[in-house]
């Protein structure tokens, strides 16, 4: 089923909490509402269950409006943050009460409650109850809830929070492989931008209730529209300098060094900020800008060196065959891709 | 070390007022049952023996239940707990619900309301709701006896705490899936408050078992007397012989020390968090 | 669903009602119309049961209350029942809850015995408790005669009648005490007595130092609660005296005086004003208690 949104906007008395979006949701994929919190991704996510009223604008699933739909009407599955199992119910009550509820046969439901414990895995827990499982048991559980009634959209409220680093890799790849074998619209919420990056086919970033960018993982990485989109995206994080356009180069805001960048739509005199990716910087004799190598860091396979750039630092990673010790002064080239100049007022892409 | 049988004298001094306690606080119902089961020349030697000769003599039982019907009593005792404990049950489950889970228009205003009137002794209600029952003419009846207590502020009080803890995403799960309020209430909400439940419910059948005051109001009859009051009424119609009394006595509290033992937890809970009223 | 939802939210705006229903008629017609009659009768004069017919209205009834010799008598019983059962219950429960929060065999069989009298009819052991201050056969007189202490007539001498209503009051609190004061304890963080013996205190110090200091709030709690609740007494006498307050009419309290002018005397405008009085006196406890829950919540 496809989702859009015509100009959805909520509001908590004064507070704007989603504010005018606009955007559109294709069947069968997998979409991330990624952003810090209180930027109003579980606000949404409630707006698309029908849980939370929108103030103004349409919601539409294909093509009916379903704005004023109370939730139970809308055919969604929600599998809430902290699971929502009924504590007293076995495993196999809790996935068969979306079927008991629309009053379908035991032996029915019973068997379809099998099919989807197969799907998520747990079908040898189904006596259990909800406190006898695991964090990721019971996540299990609630998606095989969610999905027990077919729905025409799954949303997953922060699904992985609730778990430890390892459960959490398993998990995330484990929803995509059931997202990927029942094909259902599936939207979810996350703070974690890893977790939005690794699994979704686009992601929606999102920041104090305005809408960032819609974009592929991979195209909001490399072509971020805004500065917050840069920033958000990427570990380590991006280098940022602020600073002016002069003489056709970027110069730091104070004067002490300058790098020779491609302009783009920047005019001379603009205040801009220079975002430059860790992995966007190379050593070459034809240099874009000098710098004095403060110190290196092993990490792992990969080295850090904290670059010393005038009265700034930059984070870059080096190339195996990088020689220089630290104190050396060398010059750098920047590569076409990673490298932003963005508006230093509105945060806009050059 | 602990797990062994080893008094040290810290742990045999904290025994012995253990025990003395307990003896002051059982005492009385030793001395009821005891005294029950004496003869008349057992109950008049002096000083008092502390043992009954036998410890199966009915006597007393045989001729306090032959001079007033003690049975009735007993069944008219049964029926008001069990109704009042179910009718008081079913508004409290309702209105603890709405008043916790659904969301309408004063809500919170009636709810500090009703909380006020809490502090109300229930001395101060019966001289008309005499008037009310009087009036509408069901004087001496068992539904006398339950009608004034169909709504209790204190266990929706309770109740309503109990809902307000359990998750809201259980309900928009519920709701999501097409559950209507009432589904979801006695679907998950009851089963999940069940601990609760029990506890009101054992509460609100200890004090309807034992109500006393408005029984003595309204009931005249014998056809309608529950324990506490045939019993009341025996000893001041059915003369002062002591070994009846306590024969009777003992026949009204066993029922509740029954219930008691099994339940104690649940009841000692119950205590705990707010008392029993009155 | 209907029209007229605002959005896709759940409730609808009658449906609270409906489950209020049953409740709030309750309510409405045995607890809040009868405050508000009650205050009404409590100004009428004269007011006649049933046909509410009535001579004048003032404060006539309050009058004649507030001068009634048998008023003021239960007033001041009911105070010195006050005074001396809830400080004597209070001490003896926080020894007991203190014995019954040790963690040692067989505890659970004390707790059963302590709290047993909670659940049993007044009246009946109301009776048992009369049998055992019987002056010529009583318990009570035999255990005292071996220390060479009475006899006394405990139910028969009129002076008596106060120190047997007090004691028999005493064992009745015991029970509800204990239990607030136990589950008290029992929410007090074991780290503090850890870090206590650390420091080497001796149980002595750790029970002055440690224990009634931040059992103080459920202390302070349960004396007003008991006094709210012993401002009230009244169902203890009927089995005690054979229904009558104290053996010569010389025991009133309060509430046995209302109920003695409502179904007695008939009185209802000296009753219902003798109830507002009580109330008030209620009222102001119960004010204080929500200042110390207010000031302790904390804690």
């Amino acid at each position: 089923m496809k989702i859009k949104l015509e100009g959805v906007t909520k509001r908590f008395d004064d507070v704007v909490a989603v504010n005018d979006f606009s955007l559109e949701f294709e069947e069968g994929t997998l979409t991330a509402l990624l952003g810090p919190s209180g930027c109003g991704k579980s606000t949404m996510l409630n707006m698309l269950s029908g849980i939370l009223p929108v103030t103004e604008g349409k919601i539409y699933f294909d093509n009916d409006d379903v704005t004023d739909m109370p939730p139970q009407k809308r055919g969604v599955g929600l599998v809430f943050q902290n699971y929502a199992l009924y504590p007293h119910m076995s495993v196999l009550d809790n996935i068969c009460f979306p079927l008991e509820i629309q009053k379908v046969p035991k032996a029915e439901r019973i068997e379809k409650a099998k099919e989807m414990a197969r799907l998520v895995k747990i079908e040898q827990y189904l006596d259990r109850k909800p406190k006898e499982l695991s964090g990721g048991q019971q996540q299990r559980v609630a998606i095989a809830r969610a999905l027990i009634k077919n729905p025409r959209l799954l949303l997953l409220d922060e699904p992985l929070s609730n778990l430890d680093a390892r459960l959490r890799l398993e998990m995330r790849e484990e929803i995509r492989r059931i997202q990927q074998e029942t094909k259902v619209t599936t939207i979810f919420v996350t703070h974690d931008q890893e977790e939005a990056m690794s699994i979704s086919d686009k992601i929606v970033l999102m920041k104090d209730g305005y809408l960032m960018q819609v974009d592929r993982p991979q195209a909001l990485y490399d072509e971020p529209q805004k500065l917050f989109v840069a920033n958000f995206l990427g570990n380590p994080p991006i280098n940022n300098l602020e600073g002016k356009i002069k003489d056709g180069k970027f110069v730091l805001a104070d004067d002490s060094a300058s790098v020779k960048v491609d302009l783009k739509s920047a005019v001379e005199g603009e205040e801009v900020v220079l975002g430059i990716r860790a992995e966007s910087v190379g050593v070459d004799d034809d240099a874009d800008f000098e710098a004095i190598i403060k110190e290196r860091f092993t990490m792992g396979k990969e080295e850090l060196a904290i670059l010393k750039l005038g009265n700034s630092e930059l984070r870059i990673y080096l190339s195996s065959d990088f020689t220089h010790k630290p104190g050396e002064k060398v010059g750098f080239k920047l590569k076409n891709k990673g490298v932003f100049l963005f508006d230093k007022k509105s945060g806009e892409r050059k | 070390m602990k797990k062994r049988f080893h008094f040290s004298p810290k742990k045999l001094l904290v025994y012995l007022c253990l025990i003395i306690g307990a003896i002051i606080m059982v005492f009385p119902f030793y001395w009821m049952l005891v005294s029950a089961l004496k003869t008349t020349a057992e109950f008049n030697s002096y000083p008092p023996t502390w043992v009954p000769e036998n410890w199966f003599n009915m006597e007393n039982f045989k001729t306090a239940f032959s001079k007033a019907p003690f049975v009735t009593y007993f069944m008219n005792s049964v029926i008001v707990t069990i109704s009042c404990v179910i009718v008081t049950g079913f508004t409290t489950i309702l209105a603890a619900f709405a008043f916790s889970r659904l969301k309408f228009k004063g809500r919170d205003v009636i709810f500090s309301l009703l909380l006020s009137l809490m502090m109300v002794p229930f001395e101060m209600l019966v001289i008309t709701n005499y008037e009310t029952v009087t009036r509408l003419q069901m004087g001496d009846s068992l539904i006398v006896l339950i009608i004034p207590f169909i709504s209790s502020i204190f266990y929706t009080y309770i109740l309503r705490n109990f809902f307000l803890s359990i998750p809201d995403s259980l309900y928009y799960s519920a709701r999501i899936d097409g559950a209507s309020n009432w589904k979801y209430l006695w679907r998950i909400m009851v089963p999940i408050a069940k601990p609760s439940l029990v506890t009101i419910m054992l509460l609100n059948a200890i004090s309807c078992w034992n109500s006393f005051l408005w029984t003595l109001l309204v009931i005249n009859s014998d056809d309608f007397r529950t324990l506490p009051i045939g019993l009341y009424a025996f000893m001041t119609e059915g003369g002062s012989d002591f070994k009846l009394q306590m024969a009777a006595s003992t026949f009204t509290v066993l029922p509740m020390i029954i219930l008691f033992l099994f339940t104690r937890k649940y009841i000692v809970n119950g205590v705990a968090r707010g008392g029993i009223k009155g | 669903m209907s029209a007229k939802t605002k959005s896709g939210t759940f409730n609808r705006s009658f449906e609270p009602w409906l489950y209020l229903l049953p409740f709030i008629f309750g309510i409405v017609v045995f607890t809040l119309y009868p405050v508000i009659n009650v205050v009404l009768i409590s100004f009428k004069e004269g007011y006649r049961l049933l046909t509410g017919a009535f001579d004048s209205i003032g404060v006539e009834n309050y009058l004649k209350v507030i001068s009634d010799p048998y008023f003021i008598n239960g007033i001041k019983n009911t105070a010195i029942y006050v005074i001396t059962v809830v400080p004597i219950a209070t001490a003896i429960s926080l020894f007991f809850a203190n014995l019954l929060n040790q963690k040692i065999r067989g505890i659970a069989i004390f707790h059963t015995a302590y709290f047993l009298p909670l659940v049993t009819s007044a009246t009946a052991v109301g009776l048992v408790w009369k049998l055992m201050f019987n002056g010529q056969f009583g318990v009570i007189n035999y255990l005292l005669g071996i220390f060479n202490i009475g006899p006394f007539e405990w139910i028969t001498d009129p002076r008596m009648n106060i120190y047997t209503l007090i004691i028999y009051g005493i064992w009745n609190m015991i029970p509800f005490t204990t239990i607030l004061l136990l589950s008290g304890l029992q929410n007090i963080d074991p780290l503090y007595y850890t870090a206590a013996k650390v420091d080497g205190a001796s149980s002595s110090k750790m029970f002055f130092r440690i224990t009634v200091p931040l059992l103080a709030p459920t202390i302070g709690l349960t004396c007003v609660v008991n006094t709210i609740s012993a401002s009230k007494v009244y169902g203890e006498l009927f089995p005690l005296f054979n229904g009558r307050p104290g053996i010569a009419r010389n025991l009133y309290t309060v509430v046995f005086y209302i109920y003695e002018k409502f179904y007695v005397d008939w009185d209802l405008g000296s009753a219902a004003a003798a109830s507002i009085i009580l109330f008030l006196i209620i009222f102001v406890f119960t004010m204080i208690q929500l200042q110390i829950q207010k000031r302790w919540k904390y804690y």
